[in-house]
This record gives C-alpha cells, structure tokens and sequence, in this order.
C-alpha cells in the first residue's frame, strides 16, 4: 500500500516486549471503553458523564469501593483459574460450574456442620472456615478434574465439556438450594441458607480475608511458571506438545493437573463470592449473574497473556467497572446489563486486537528506481 | 406422547440447522467455537424485531442476515487477519452473549403473537431442516462448488495451486454457515420457544458444535444426531414420560448436557477415531497464507 | 496456445531472470530454454537457485527483473492459474494433492472444464485414455492417501496433462521413488517427449538419471547459470564439478571400525499401527550394539517413523519388545528411557525436536528438566542451565548473537546442530536419529555426520534412519533395508552393493543375508 512517498507494508513480528503487549492492551481496553460509550449515546446518557460516574463510584466512593474490591479478588480468582490451563494451551471456561460447585462443597461443609438449622449457633470459626475453603477447594479440584481427565486421557475438546459441566453445575445449584433442596434458605424465596455469624469471616475495611489468598496466589502462580520443574513442563506443553511430549511431558498429567488447579481456584472465587463478601453469605438467587461474570476471568487471562501477576490491576480496572456499571444503571437509567456488553464489546476487540501481536506497520520510503547499467 | 414426538422434532430442527451451518464452515476449515453466539444475535434480534414490527419474515430475514453478518466478522477474523480460530470464536460467544443481554433485556417476556401454524402437526422448520441437509448433501459431494469447499478444508494450497480462491471460497463457507445459525436461533426464539430471556439458548449452540464432531462431517449422521438430542432434551423437561417421580426436575435438565459429555468420550475410542481422524477436514481450524 | 507444434519448435524462453531477497540473490539472470520434445534438466545444489526460478517459471513468484517467453509471446504470470492457462504444468516434490480425496476428485479439481454439477464419466472416460497412452494403470475411485509415492506423482502429472500441459515441470521427480517407480516414470517420460512435450526436470542429486534421460542439462549454481551442456557429452563426475566447483568425493572416508560390544537394544518380533490405523511395523526383529551404527535405509512412509517412535516411546507397539541393554521397557515412558540413556533425533526439527517460541537456553531444558543436578526441590538452577547452554553452542559451534534469542530464528542447520547438542551432551547409550541431514546444506551435513561417527567411537550403539544411500552406505556398520514394515535383510556396510540395497528398499529382491 502506497501513501505519499511511503510504502506501508506488514511484516511479521518474531517476538513483542512486555511494554508493546502492555501498551496494545490499553489501546484495546480503551477502544472497548469508547465502543459501549456508543451505548451510553444510544441510551440517552452522556459517556462522559457515564464513565466518570461509574469510575467514582467504583474506586473513590467509600462504599463502592470495598464492592469493587470485593469483585476484584473474585475476577481475579476466575482470571487464574483460567490461566492455569491456558499456559498449558487448553481453554478452561468452566470457572463458573467450578465455582457453583466451589460455593456447594463449602455450604456442604457448614451444612454438616449444623450451620443451617441454627442461625445463631456458635460455630468455631477456626474449624469450620477452613474446612469450609478445603471443602470449596476440593468440589472445585473435582469438577475441574473431569474436562481435564477426558482431555488428557482421550483429548477430548474441553470447551465442549467445560461449558457443559457449567450449565450441570448450574442446575446441581437449582436443585440444592430451590424448591425444598437441601441447602434451601427458610425465607422461601429459592435462595441457600444463609450462613450463621459465628462462621461469617472478619473483615478489614469490608474486605474479607480471601484477599490474601488472591495476592498470594498471585505470586505463586507466577513463581511456579518462571522458576520451577512443573511450571517449565507445563508452558513447554502449552507451546509445542508435540515437542513436550517428546521432551517426556505427559499430556495426560499435564491436562489433569492444570485442570484440577484451576479447578481449585475456581472453587475459592465461590467460597469467596458466597460465604465471605459483606451482605452475602449465601448462595443467592440470582447466582447467575456471578457465574457469568466469571467470563470476565477469561478477558483478564487474555490480555494479561497470561502473567498472573499482571492480572491484578486488571481485576481491579474490570471490578470497578462492573461494579460502577450495576450502579449506573440504576441512577443514570441505562439498561440492565451494561456491563454484559461491556464484557462483550471488550471480547471482539481483543481478538481483534490479536492482529497487532503477529504483524507490526512498517513505514517505508520508497526507493527512487535504479538504473541498471 | 405425540406430543412429546413433536416437540423433540421441532427441538431437533434448531440443532440441525445450526449444526449444519457449522458443518459447512468447517467443511471449508474455518472453525468457530462461538455457534452459541452467532444464534444468540439470530434469536435475539429476530425477536426484537418480530416484536416490533409484528412479522415474522422481517424477523426471520433479519436474523439470517446478522447471522452472515456475524459470521463475516469472524471470517475476517480467522481468514484475512489469520488469528486463532478458537480465540475468534470465544470471542464472537462473548460479544454474542453480553450484547444480546444487554439489547434484549427490555424485551424480556413472551413474543406476544400468534404462533406459526404447524404443517402436519410438526413445525414448519422442520422440513426446511431436512431440505437443508439435503441440498447440503448435494452440494457438496456431487458438485464443483462443493469440491471446491472440500479442497480449501483439506489443503488449501493444492487448491490455490489449481486455481481456487482460497479466500472467496472460505469466506462463502463462513457466511453461509452464519445465516444458518443465525437461522436456526432465530427459529428458537420465533417458534420453538418464544419467550426472550437472558441466555435463554441454554447451551444448545455448545451442543450443536459437539453435534458437528460426532457427526464426522456427514449432514445425514448430523440429523440423525440432531433429533437423538431434540429428544433427549424434551425428555429432561418431561421426565414423567419415563421414570417418573425420580430425582428433582433440575437434576433431569442436567441430562442432556451429561449425554453430550458422554457422546465425546465415546469419539475417543478405536472405532470412532480413526474414522473421525480419516473424516475430519485437513486444514481445519489453521490459517492460510498465501505462499 | 498453438495447436501445431513441432518437435524442435521453441517452446518456453526466459531472459534474463533476476530475483533477489533481503541478503541474497536467488536468481542472477539466468536464460533458459527448451523445446518441444526435448528434456532439459536443471541441476543444481540446496541453494543454487532451482527453487526461486521454478517457483518463477511456475508463477508462484514474480522475478524482479527478466522476461518469460510461451509459444512465442512474452508473458507475465500473475498466478500459477495464468502459467497452466499457457499449458505450463507443475509436479511438486511434496505431492500437492488433497489426501482425502479420490484421483479422479484430485485431476479435477479446478479445471475450468469441470461444470456445475460434477461429470466424472466422461472425465474418467478421458483421463483413462491418457493412462493408457502412457502406460499408466490407477484406480480413479481410490482416495489418495491409499496411494504409493510413485502412484501419487503419476496423478499429478494426469492431473497437469488433462489440463492441457504441453510444458511439464518436474520438481525432483525421483527423489522419493523406489529404483522400479523411477524405471517406469523415465519410459512415460520418453512417451511423453514423443508426443512433443517439453519436460523440465529439476534435480539435486541424481546425477545418473540426469545422464540417462535428458538431452540438454544447465547447471546452477549460487544462482547463475555455470555452465550449459549437451548430455552426451557430460559425465557424472564432470557434471558434479560443475555443480558444486571442485572435484567431489563421492563416498566418504571409511571410518576406522570400531570394536563392536554388547547389544545395547534388542527389537523382537515388533509391530505398530500408524494413525490411520494400518499396520506399518511387521514383526520386525535386530539388535544394535555398542560402537556401532545400524543404518536403517528406506523410502519414505515404509514404516521408519513408525518404529522410531515405537522405540521413543511416543507410539505404542502392537506387539513384540524392545530391550535396551537387556532391560524390557517395551512399556515403559518415553521419560524413562531418557532418563536410561536413550537419546532421540526426530526428523522433524521444528515440530517436535524443539520448541519455536522458547529460547536457546529453554530448548536445552527439554532434556535437562528432568536431571536432578539441574533443579532443587522442584525449581531449576537457571545459571547452571545456561552456562551448559553457552558452552554448548560455542562447542557445536550453532551461529547466534546469544543464547536468548528464540529457536524459530535460527536456521535449519544451526537448528540441528543445538539439537544435536542437546541429545549428545547427554551421552546417550543408544541414539536414534531419524532423517539427520534432510534439508541441510553440505555443510551441516558433514558436520552431523561426523558427530554420528564420533558418538560410535564414544561406544554408543547409532540407529542411522536415513532415505539417503549414500548416507547409509557410507556410515554404516550393518545396513536394513526397510520395505513396507519389514527389514528386506540385514547386510554388512563394508560388502553392501548399492544396486542390492536399492532393490531391497523397493521389495524387489527376497529377504537377503541375516546377520
């Protein structure tokens, strides 16, 4: 393509530093930003007014805030369980049957424990709460072990079976807590029981523990893919298992594994988001909606490319975003679900966006013909 | 239990359509993951605008055209930019599953008009389904267009080398494979079920795409899957028909889903590997670059 | 195109050819020319430029300077599609068929008189008349992959022919055919060229049928045309000179034997399956020892890959063991047998001999993770792995600024040479190397060569898998012929005559001497 006296060409990149993968992000993210800004236009809102409306509630308003955050550590949550597998080149979008089953495997905990008939049973909190997270982690490591069991051992597609085991996960949920199930909440309105005070996590600033656990998590997960024998394994099989495999890595054990961690992960986001964010404590009715928002842990694995530390700040950029959205919607009279489209629009321009990490535009002037002698 | 006949058919012709339409993508080796979200766009817009101007074609043009459209976008994605196929197709889900919830939300409820009249007691789509397959059959096992579709699935560049436009002829697949879809959604929420609620196609996409697998690529082994499953999804809404009384009426709509994980595994064993390794398009799922 | 063409018209003529890419010129204006009916070889190394011009004569790729001359009238290809409308057609070394369809789907395929609706009969009536001219005889019905590699260059060539070629371009017709394949191939051609054909055969290597075939040969070389030549007067060792520059050695030095010791890998009776389900391991039974190097010489696609993966460990065995150094680990991973000494050279080096995307030091890893010395308590010791990196890409002597750069930007030899490194340094007890040399320069050839030579002088027992005779001839100890999942017999190096392996390799003679 020819433009003045320069020739625009695409050359393909061989690699891109962290800066140009970080700086490609942004200009997505933005251009999602200003996309939905359309969608605030077509409403009747003015962006501008929309944006700062939701970035002050989301990060500067004292109660926004704790809610962003609380958000924050479940999307970081799904982020990781998502990553986990995606560094070993497999699809986990099952973080939101992991973590319905996370949520069912902690209740199962506190259930056996007495915690639903007696709402003021004095319950030890240093018995009950870890065995409340052992319980999530455990359900969640189960259902994660299945797509990655059935992919390992007859490679079966995991996008398949994970979104199924999302919508059996969903309706496990259904039965447990609506319609006389076992978990069901005596207000009769199809929700879980909720869980009794004793057994409610102490709070910083209404931020429960599990931020820790997410932090934590953080620096772990991106120790272990730098520095150790298994992470090595894994990102060798996340970018050439054929050569993994003849490097002797095992597909099989590489699949489960990184199928049950994420798993794992997934199953905290729903300890977390259930049993442990202020106002909560149990399994809602519209549990849904917290499910599908665990999609927004696949836009955070993507753009972080996969570094779990750079999925923090976006968990937080996205929290607060959804966090702010919910609230617009209401003062600002925006649709239900603008965050939703918020999450799609941000999706397609990723994937668009994917172009600028394979080619980079190539400005050159266009040499004056030589004459041959 | 006619009844419960019928609507296992007319279940069966979303998935057939939708199915097909994938088949046909694939066949040209385009992958696209996100079928669930091309039938959202379908189901979606067909129904808002069905609802607002009161007729069904409008509705149904409609959707088949978003549905081309969408799949154009996924062509440009996967064939003119050459990305990751499985990443564009989470991609067109996504965007299919957040914009449809958030442009269909003030629609939520019932269509509100009178439903399509039934040709033999069956849906009418459901003999567009079989005529689909049909022409679909036709075309591409007896005629030059449908050679020329194989081969850009197989080997693209042998095809290029004989004088084939890999590109236009993909892009042709994608299209064509997205107003199905779009098609087939619309048809959900039009006919099937024509009530709109936030992801209300339940998975059926994800399931249409497991369809394509098990199907190995031939549209008839396709129908015979589509209604296999119509059936079996009716079933876990009625589960009285068989065993009555027995677990939850939650646990039975788990059923189809479990089947459907069950259907891959058996795809995994000698006798269907081998031919599914044999019948599945070469060049599926990578890009072409012009040498 | 012309209808009446005679024998001895002009048919194709390029002036001047010049392509150049960034750091090197492909083609330096070469001119050519061939008539109708004649044979006229273009010869030449890796490298000397045969690629690029036939890529060009093909239009596949525009030159940057040049003119290209069909019938008489100046041309410009814009698209293979506007050479084979001017009647140019193209046999390809790698076979540009569609596996999964049938011959007659594949002769089809695109051709502007196909219809709407496929007309196979009449097609099939026509095609099957060319068959017959040409002494042809193939099942039009039968799908692709079922075929021989011989039979697959058969159907690109109808598939060229029914397109109305009257200029047919060879590339490396014979490369991958057994002895008798090539016999046949040659007498179609004679046919052909009395049907006043123009044929234009590219050619590495195989200088003795370049000498029973064509009429005229020109020789490239770092992209300019050297020298032009009537056949009947060239001699194979006058036209090597020509291609490379200096006087060549056809066989390479015998390297003093080494003593043989144990047997470090025992096969008995073992059979695989390949992944289209088809036996491709027959019961296949040896021992290699110690100081040896067992060449294992066969055509592409008679089951070497099959039974090198066997041996990996990366393909279960049907049936049968395998024992190194008396220990069955016929079930065992391919893990295990790294870490007991074996050592694996795979044939295709960037699909799985390495990992593109990871650096030089992070390649070396693939065989290191697993070494205890080089991790604590499950986290590697990255300097300890880097220092052996850098000290191993100076030994092998593989061309990079530093060891961080990925291993998708080095090139095929320097690729090999890393890999190399990697397997070696690990002192394998048995190495197996499948297709060591393919696609590299004489340089590099010589370099891995003489890395085999030196693992035998270190005692380690070679499994050599090679299409390359002269390779095989030159550096084994024993040799088997491999032939449709069997060994054909297993000879000494030193008495081994080259037309009996050659004819072993194509299943032509019984099972030979055992050793």
């Amino acid at each position: 393509m020819k433009l003045g006296g320069y020739e625009v060409k695409l050359e393909k990149k061989v690699s891109f530093t962290g800066w140009q993968a970080a700086l490609i992000s942004i200009l997505a993210i933005l251009f999602a930003l200003l996309l939905v800004g359309f969608i605030f236009l077509q409403a009747g809102v003015n962006p501008v007014i929309g944006y700062k409306e939701i970035f002050s509630y989301g990060f500067l308003n004292a109660f926004g805030l704790p809610l962003t955050i609380n958000r924050a550590i479940f999307l970081l949550l799904c982020a990781f369980a998502f990553i986990v597998p995606m560094r070993a080149g497999l699809w986990n979008i099952g973080m939101a049957g992991q973590l319905y089953a996370g949520a069912l495997g902690a209740f199962a905990v506190a259930f056996a424990f007495g915690a639903k008939g007696a709402q003021h049973s004095e319950l030890s909190p240093g018995i009950v709460i870890p065995a409340m997270i052992a319980g999530a982690a455990v359900a969640g490591m189960v259902v994660g072990a299945i797509p990655g069991l059935l992919k390992g051992r007859f490679n079966t597609n995991e996008i398949v079976v994970t979104m199924m085991i999302n919508f059996i996960a969903f309706w496990l949920v259904a039965h447990m807590i609506k319609e006389g199930g076992p978990f069901m909440g005596s207000g009769g309105e199809g929700e879980g029981f909720k869980l009794p005070e004793s057994i409610q996590p102490l709070l910083f600033e209404g931020i429960p523990f599990t931020i820790w656990i997410a932090l934590g998590l953080a620096v772990l997960l991106y120790f272990v893919f730098a520095k150790t024998k298994i992470g090595y394994q894994i990102r060798a099989f996340g970018l050439n298992p054929l050569a993994a495999r003849y490097a002797g890595i095992s597909p099989f054990k590489i699949s489960l594994l990184v199928f049950m961690v994420g798993g794992i992960i997934a199953g905290l986001a729903g300890y977390h988001y259930f049993a442990t964010v202020p106002g909560v404590y149990k399994i809602t009715k519209n549990y849904g909606d917290f499910g599908d928002l665990a999609f927004y842990g696949i836009i955070c694995g993507l753009i972080s490319q996969g570094n779990p530390l750079a999925a923090i700040p976006l968990a937080l950029l996205f929290g607060g975003l959804t966090n702010g959205g919910r609230f617009v919607q209401g003062k600002l009279q925006l649709g239900f679900g603008i965050d939703y489209a918020l999450l799609g629009v941000l999706m397609i321009i990723l994937v668009a966006f994917q172009f600028f990490f394979r080619y980079k535009i190539v400005w050159k002037q266009i040499e004056k013909e030589k004459k041959d002698v | 239990m006619f009844d419960f006949f019928v609507r296992s058919l007319d279940a069966s012709t979303i998935f057939t359509i939708a199915a097909l339409g994938e088949l046909i993508g694939q066949r040209s080796g385009i992958l696209n993951v996100g079928v669930e979200g091309v039938m959202l766009f379908g189901a979606t817009i067909g129904f808002i605008v069905a609802k607002t101007t009161g007729s069904y074609l409008l509705g149904f043009l409609v959707a088949i055209a978003i549905g081309g459209l969408i799949g154009l976008l996924h062509g440009f994605f996967s064939i003119t930019l050459g990305g990751d196929q499985v990443v564009n197709g989470m991609g067109i889900w996504i965007l299919g599953f957040g914009l449809t919830a958030y442009i269909g939300y003030p629609y939520t409820g019932p269509l509100g008009m009178d439903r399509i009249p039934d040709v033999l007691g069956l849906s009418p789509f459901f003999f567009v389904g079989i005529a689909l397959i049909m022409i679909a059959w036709f075309v591409l096992s007896k005629t030059n267009l449908g050679l020329k579709i194989r081969s850009v699935g197989e080997n693209p560049s042998v095809a290029e080398v004989s004088g084939i436009n890999v590109t236009k002829t993909r892009y042709l697949g994608v299209v064509t494979s997205g107003m199905f879809m779009g098609l087939a959604g619309a048809i959900y929420s039009l006919d099937y079920n024509p009530v709109w609620n936030y992801n209300f196609l339940m998975g059926w996409g994800f399931i249409a795409l497991a369809l394509v697998f098990f199907s190995m690529w031939n549209p008839f082994i396709l129908l015979g899957g589509s209604i296999l499953f119509g059936s079996l999804w009716q079933l876990s809404l009625n589960p009285e028909l068989v065993l009555p009384g027995v677990l939850s009426r939650y646990i039975w709509r788990t059923v189809p889903f479990a089947i459907t994980i069950g259907v891959l595994v058996l795809m995994s064993t000698k006798w269907f590997s081998s031919r599914w390794g044999a019948a599945k398009p070469e060049a599926l799922g990578q890009p072409y670059e012009k040498e | 195109m012309p209808t009446e063409i005679k024998r001895g018209d002009t048919v194709l003529v390029a002036k001047g050819i010049t392509k150049r890419y960034p750091g090197l010129v492909a083609n330096d204006h070469i001119d050519f020319e061939i008539k109708a009916g004649e044979i006229h070889a273009i010869l030449g190394e890796n490298g000397a430029g045969k690629t690029t011009l036939m890529k060009i004569l093909f239009g596949l790729v525009q030159p940057d300077e040049g003119e290209i001359y069909v019938f008489g009238r100046k041309v410009h290809f814009r698209s293979p599609l506007d050479a084979i409308d001017l009647g140019i057609g193209m046999v390809h070394q790698n076979r540009k068929l569609i596996h999964a369809h049938s011959v007659i789907e594949n002769i089809m395929l695109g051709h502007p008189n196909a219809g709407n609706i496929l007309n196979l009969k009449r097609a099939a009536e026509e095609i099957t008349e060319l068959c017959d001219r040409y002494g042809y005889k193939l099942d039009l019905k039968a799908k692709v992959w079922h075929l021989s590699e011989g039979e697959k260059q058969v159907v690109e060539i109808l598939k060229a022919l029914y397109r109305g070629a009257k200029i047919l371009i060879l590339d490396e017709p014979t490369s991958a055919l057994a002895p008798p394949e090539t016999e046949k191939l040659l007498a179609s051609i004679q046919i052909m060229t009395g049907d006043e054909l123009a044929i234009v055969p590219f050619i590495t290597h195989k200088l003795p049928i370049v000498l029973s075939v064509s009429h005229r040969v020109t020789v490239l070389r770092r992209g300019k045309v050297i020298s032009r030549i009537n056949t009947a007067d060239a001699t194979e060792n006058s036209l090597a000179k020509e291609m490379v520059g200096r006087e060549v050695i056809f066989r390479l030095e015998r390297v003093a034997d080494v003593e043989k010791g144990k047997p470090i890998l025992q096969v008995e009776n073992l059979s695989a399956f390949n992944d289209k389900g088809f036996l491709a391991l027959k019961g296949v039974s040896f021992s290699a020892h110690e100081g040896e190097i067992f060449g294992i010489a066969g055509v592409s696609g008679n089951g070497q890959q099959v039974l090198a993966e066997v041996l990996a460990g990366l393909r279960k065995a049907a049936g049968g063991k395998v024992l190194i150094d008396g220990i069955d680990i016929t079930n065992s991973t391919s893990l295990q047998r790294w870490q007991n000494g074996m050592g694996y050279i795979p044939s295709e080096q960037r699909a799985v001999g390495s990992i593109g995307d990871f650096s030089l030091v992070e390649n070396m890893l693939m065989n290191y993770y697993f070494d205890a010395g080089f991790s604590k308590w499950g986290i590697m010791d990255s300097k300890k792995i880097r220092s052996l990196t850098e000290e191993l890409i100076s030994e092998y002597g593989v061309a990079t600024p530093n060891p961080d750069v990925s291993a998708k930007s080095l090139s095929g030899g320097n690729l090999q040479k890393l890999i190399l490194a990697r397997v070696l340094s690990r002192k394998p007890r048995l190495l197996i190397v499948n297709l060591p040399t393919q696609g590299l320069d004489v340089g590099a050839t010589e370099f891995v060569q003489n890395k085999l030579l030196e693992a035998k002088k270190a005692r380690a027992g070679v499994l050599l898998i090679s299409e390359d005779l002269d390779e095989i001839m030159s550096l084994s100890d024993r040799i088997a012929p491999i032939y449709e999942g069997e060994f054909m017999g297993i000879i000494p190096g030193k008495s081994a005559e080259r037309e009996i392996v050659g004819a072993l390799m194509a299943g032509l003679q019984q099972k030979a001497v055992e050793i």
